[in-house]
């Protein structure tokens, strides 16, 4: 099956995310669309996957235009997608997922599903237990269930939105090899990213988006600098590890032990001091999550103490601890930072501090365009932040750093941002980090980042803290190792 | 997006409430036309009942004020995503702390002090019982719908008990209620309309100061942001548990009030069913004014209208009133139908303009 | 497509809709003159309102040119929210000149209505606002003595009961109810005692209150269940002081499974009506005659604010003319004991019986009635407790 966009346009109001797209995907072919934050990847992928209505324009398939009013008609012509953050039922299990949207009529046998289960999981050499709840998973598994579900609906061409993004280094090798293996059997792939290394070894075809329209397309072999350039107006420059001083302690963990996600945090032993920064290594879900989650005060240990300056912390609520100046970004943007339903503005006013009963709406706006202006957020102060690209709803919650923040436990903090944003944004915190005298603790999928933006590295496996390293006496393959739990 | 915004103005939410109404009608009809009365006869009778003098309207405006009232208090609730049931029993315990108040307080008091006070008193009566029910949500993790049912028939018992124990009638013992309050203490009305001025002025200020502080100060956006995502309440220094109990008190506060109204406005007594169901009623009215604390006291006013005019059915078609409960639950359904009709014809609107055709 | 038959059926109905209005209009008779009955329970209720209602038809009946305006169930249950007041002012505009209001619980507002409107004439049934002088000049109180016809009922009640116990479905507690609850239980001891010659000590005679005129799911006590109650404990006979009609249905079930019981109903005239092999007749309240005097007196303009206290004629009792209450004997009677029943209601009407004469004492021993003192209308009126040998409450503690 191909697929042709003919002068496909989507605007919302007066935005204009699609400007007249065209290109072409082969059949058993895997098609990169590459672009910056808000080029547009997302917006065309929804309209490809009827997900959104296109405000104009033209899908053939195999020659013939084709209408679909929702996701469920694009599946039955044979188009699946899979998002950025998988939509399904966490309390339900795998294979409950997997048979949702796949049922008819009243009498189902969990057995024949089970077996068509087995039968993909096999061929896809994923690992998912049928019986596990699927909140116990990790993103990647949930996307392998979510292609897994998208192939037996009978999709021929799957979309796949950023799927490299907050999962393990050995989960993309086998979604690589996946997608491989379908599209050898004749299936096409289309494939989302601003990773220009994982367009690089898994494409056939490159499609450049930049402000809505098609600035390039290359066939391989790629000139990865060219593609670079039409994705960006300017080089961006790669942040440097800045020397750094360690201070006092700052925060201090005593064997402490926090139950929560997947693997809890059990006896962990930590100083952190004044100045550093410090990167948490692991594969997702590993206990880096807890372990900021109980460095801010959002969840209580069981045992053990913490304490911040000095002081026992331990026990004490998240407001206590924002009092010492601790400031917590979470990686579930739109589930525990952000919140759906309200404009920028209203997140401005939100976090106003006057103690005003009245919401000073004047300041808020102009809170709102200065850091619109400032972190490059492509909305404007009435935008609902659920309408917000993954990657400006990041730039949003940076912006809500306060400038007295000494600590900063950041989780994934460029994820959805493409390198460009990412060096940009890891600049503007190593530069308040040293303006301010405050401390980073960050985690981050990609050893690379943590490599070079962390001056020391924790890695995290099974709950634990299996290795704790100054970068300096380090290396990835070691790290690498550690993070598969080989010390 | 503005797409989302340009969809959300009054005049759409007007157009949805119209359509709702119509789909009611036609369901209605069927409905009576079935049951062997004259429909068209029987709407002219609600209206009729509704509108045809002043003092039916007048009695309209006294079945708007709880009600609106009671709206106010939920918009609080539902705003934080708080299912307070229990509006019903704080509106019984105000008028039981309203009743008190006319009760305890010396006759030499100044009866304009006196009504003050009971209505201070009612509002704290239904702000605490509200409380109770927030405090099993927040602290006792119990679903603030059983929660609110089990305090509402604990404050139907309250009632009871006091009609029928210590504020029995002298040598009565029935459940027809206290004796009246003394004619000072009633609410003074208009001649014409039977409306009182003062109920009338608290109700539009509650409607005012609900609209103000919703929209306009810290409160109003907290329980917003809250009701819209708990877990993200922390990166804006909120606490869900105190802002649930605020919503609370508010909505126990309105309802309070509402309770007190009915004590010194409309029944001069305590009776078992000082409520008349307007707790219940309201949380209708706010759903179907889709949250919004400007259409609220419209389709309060439109429930009013309902249950008043519908008392014309069995005086004049000697049919059963309960048809405006009817109507008013088919109102509900046919909201949610609309709806999702609305959904479906945006979705085909959005779908032709893309294939060039109108 | 939607929209258009949309549109044409809203346009048929608003046009239907103002039709049928003008038409109704033109109907409208301007000589009529109307009276308003509001009634505490359904006008069906083969009961307390039923009787009012047939009296209202026998005013349509006997006075020409009348026509009823009437609304049933108004009471906070069936009708919450609706208060009097707002029931008069609506009867008022649709041209009521006179208002009936049938229960003790719709005092207050009846007579907050009557002072709202002083051209309108009032009659409050069963309460006193005339007699303690809070009545305005436009309402008066009308009230059947029903005093006699539930000595009646007692009467027949313990001259059929082989076991000696007699339950009294109570109501509310009120003067009016224990004034009734004690006659019965005067009927049903004069029975015993005076006709039977039985042992004093072999009668239980007891009274258990509901707390409200009809069952309210939730609030009063079931009817049902206490009637079941009081066959459950022996007693075998049960009168009824409730408008409505539990306790033959229950009677006549309890019949059906074997049991011998009877049970004596309230209020109307046809209560008996469907449970014959239960019930031992009913007394009950003919309104018509009282309405029709009161009626007329408010069209000719000098109804004064009375308070009036029916007595039955005791030349008929059941005449439908003349006599306010009436006892309707039911097939359950025996021929034997509608015999001495008719004998009773000879010495009842000759004042050769007088039931309420002393010595009677207060259910907690304090003296009603010295040795050979007779009642006053008002010392009857106002009980203020059970009779002593009574079984049941007075009041609430």
């Amino acid at each position: 099956m191909w697929i042709e966009l003919k002068s496909i346009h989507k605007h919302y109001g007066n935005v204009r995310a699609n400007n007249g797209v065209s290109f072409k995907v082969n059949e058993g072919s895997i098609h990169a669309v590459i672009g910056e934050n808000g080029a547009g990847k997302s917006t065309l992928m929804k309209v490809l996957s009827g997900y959104t209505s296109r405000t104009s324009g033209e899908i053939l398939v195999d020659g013939e235009p084709v209408y679909f009013k929702s996701p469920e008609d694009a599946t039955k012509i044979g188009i699946g997608m899979l998002y950025q953050d998988p939509m399904d039922f966490p309390q339900l299990t795998v294979l409950e997922n997997f048979m949702l949207g796949q049922i008819k009529g009243f009498r189902n046998s969990e057995k024949k599903f089970k077996e068509k289960l087995k039968k993909y999981t096999d061929e896809l050499e994923f690992d998912l237990s049928p019986n596990a709840q699927l909140k116990t998973l990790t993103i990647g598994e949930r996307q392998q269930l979510e292609i897994i579900r998208l192939l037996s609906l009978g999709a021929k061409v799957i979309i796949l939105d950023e799927p490299t993004t907050g999962i393990s280094v050995e989960q993309k090798d086998k979604l690589f090899a996946a997608l491989k293996r379908l599209v050898k059997e004749g299936k096409s792939v289309i494939l989302v990213s601003h990773k220009i290394e994982d367009v690089e070894i898994l494409c056939d075809k490159i499609t450049v988006l930049k402000q809505g329209c098609v600035t390039g397309e290359m066939e391989k072999p790629f000139d990865l600098e060219k593609a670079l350039m039409m994705m960006f107006e300017t080089e961006s420059k790669t942040p440097v590890r800045s020397k750094i001083v360690p201070g006092k302690k700052h925060i201090e963990m005593k064997n402490v032990s926090v139950s929560g996600g997947r693997t809890g945090l059990h006896n962990c032993d930590v100083t952190v001091r004044r100045n550093e920064i410090i990167g948490l290594a692991g594969l997702e879900g590993s206990g880096q999550g807890v372990f900021l989650r109980c460095a801010t005060g959002l969840l209580k240990p069981y045992s053990g103490s913490v304490s911040l300056n000095g002081k026992n912390m331990t026990g004490k609520n998240i407001l206590s601890y924002q009092k010492e100046n601790t400031v917590f970004l979470p990686t579930n943007r739109l589930e525990e930072g952000l919140i759906p339903g309200l404009t920028i503005k209203e997140h401005y006013s939100l976090r106003q501090k006057s103690r005003s009963l009245f919401v000073d709406g004047a300041k808020a706006s102009s809170d709102s365009k200065e850091n619109i202006s400032k972190y490059n957020i492509k909305g404007d102060p009435r935008t609902l932040v659920e309408s917000l690209s993954g990657g400006n709803q990041q730039r949003l919650l940076l912006s809500f750093i306060p400038d007295d923040a000494e600590l900063l436990l950041l989780e994934n903090p460029t994820r959805g941002l493409d390198i460009g944003s990412a060096n940009w944004v890891w600049e503007l915190l190593q530069d308040f980090s040293k303006d301010n005298n405050s401390t980073i603790i960050f985690t981050s999928p990609e050893i690379d980042e943590i490599l070079m933006i962390a001056d020391r590295v924790l890695v995290f496996f099974d709950g634990k803290i299996i290795k704790d390293v100054k970068t300096d006496d380090t290396n990835l393959d070691e790290i690498g190792s550690a993070i598969a739990g080989k010390v | 997006m503005t797409i989302i915004k340009e969809e959300n103005t009054t005049i759409s939410l007007l157009k949805d409430i119209s359509l709702t109404a119509l789909f009611v009608f036609i369901f209605t009809t069927l409905i009576i036309t079935i049951s062997g009365a004259p429909p068209f006869e029987a709407y002219e009778n609600i209206i009729r009942g509704a509108f045809g003098s002043y003092s039916k309207f007048g009695q309209v405006i006294k079945v708007w004020i709880p009600l609106t009232l009671c709206s106010c208090g939920l918009l609080y609730t539902f705003k934080i995503n708080l299912w307070n049931i229990g509006i019903e029993g704080q509106m019984i315990m105000g008028a039981v702390f309203g009743m008190a108040a006319f009760k305890y307080i010396p006759g030499t008091c100044p009866a304009a002090l006196t009504i003050l006070i009971a209505f201070i008193a009612g509002l704290t009566g239904g702000a605490i019982w509200a409380l109770f029910a927030g405090f099993l949500k927040t602290f006792g993790g119990v679903n603030e719908i059983f929660a609110g049912l089990g305090m509402n028939f604990v404050a139907q018992s309250i009632i009871l008990w006091l009609i029928f124990g210590p504020w029995k009638r002298e040598g009565i013992a029935s459940m027809s209620g206290t004796e009246q309050l003394s004619e000072p203490l009633w609410l003074s009305t208009f001649t014409k309309m039977r409306i009182s001025p003062t109920a009338i002025v608290l109700t539009v200020a509650s409607i005012l100061i609900t609209a103000f502080i919703l929209k306009y100060t810290k409160v109003g956006l907290g329980l917003k942001a809250i009701g819209s995502n708990m877990q993200s309440a922390f990166m804006y220094k909120l606490k869900p548990t105190s802002y649930m109990l605020l919503a609370m008190i508010f909505a126990g506060g309105f309802a309070g009030l509402a309770g007190t109204m009915q004590v010194t406005g409309v029944y001069h007594r305590l009776i078992p069913t000082i409520s008349s169901n307007y707790g219940y009623l309201a949380l209708f009215v706010v759903m179907l004014a889709n949250y919004n604390v400007w259409a609220a006291p419209l389709v309060a006013l439109f429930f009013a209208c309902l249950n008043v005019g519908s008392i014309q059915l069995p005086m004049v078609l000697q049919i059963d009133s309960s048809l405006s409960g009817v109507i008013q639950g088919a109102l509900v359904l046919a909201t949610l139908g609309v709806q999702s009709f609305k959904t479906m014809k945006k979705k085909r609107r959005e779908y032709n303009n893309s294939n060039g055709r109108v | 497509m939607v929209k258009k038959l949309i549109v044409i059926l809203s346009i048929i109905s608003l046009m239907a809709a103002f039709g049928c209005g003008d038409k109704a209009e033109k109907k409208a008779n301007k000589d009529e003159y109307k009276f308003g009955l509001i009634m505490v329970g359904p006008h069906n209720d083969h009961g307390w309102s039923q009787a009012h209602y047939e009296g209202g038809e026998y005013v349509e009946k006997h006075i020409p040119g009348t026509k009823m305006i009437y609304i049933d169930k108004v009471n906070p249950a069936d009708r919450p929210g609706v208060t009097i007041p707002q029931i008069v002012d609506d009867m008022v505009e649709k041209g009521a000149k006179f208002i009936i209001a049938n229960s003790d619980d719709m005092s207050d507002g009846t007579l907050e209505a009557a002072k709202q409107h002083p051209d309108v004439s009032f009659i409050h049934i069963s309460g006193d606002h005339a007699l303690t002088g809070k009545a305005p000049k436009n309402l008066g109180n009308l009230m059947g003595k029903m005093e006699y016809g539930k000595m009646m009922a007692g009467y027949t009640a313990a001259l059929t009961s082989k076991t000696g116990k007699i339950g009294f479905l109570g109501p509310l507690l009120n003067d009016e109810t224990r004034r009734l609850a004690s006659a019965a239980y005067l009927g049903a001891k004069y029975a015993w005692e005076e006709v039977l010659k039985k042992d004093p000590k072999d009668l239980k005679f007891e009274v258990i209150w509901i707390g409200f005129w009809f069952n309210i799911p939730g609030v009063t006590a079931d009817p049902t269940q206490v009637t079941q109650n009081f066959y459950n404990k022996g007693c075998d006979v049960v009168i009824s002081g409730i408008d409505t009609t539990e306790a033959t249905i229950v009677a006549d079930q309890e019949r059906k499974k074997g049991k011998k019981v009877w049970a004596v109903p309230y209020d109307y005239k046809g209560a008996c009506k469907g449970t014959a092999s239960s019930c031992l007749g009913v007394p009950y309240f003919n309104w018509g005659p009282s309405y029709v005097k009161n009626i007329k007196a408010a069209m000719a303009g000098n109804l004064k604010s009375e308070w009036v206290w029916a007595g039955p004629d005791w030349k008929d009792i059941n005449n439908e003319d003349t006599s306010a209450v009436g006892f309707e004997a039911g097939a359950a009677l025996s021929a034997e004991n509608k015999k001495q029943l008719d004998q009773f209601i000879v010495e009842l009407g000759s004042g050769k019986l007088n039931l309420f004469k002393g010595p009677l004492n207060y259910q907690d021993g304090s003296v009603f009635l010295k040795k050979g003192e007779v009642a006053s209308d008002k010392q009857i009126w106002y009980m203020k407790q059970l009779l002593k040998g009574m079984i049941g409450q007075s009041s609430t503690k």
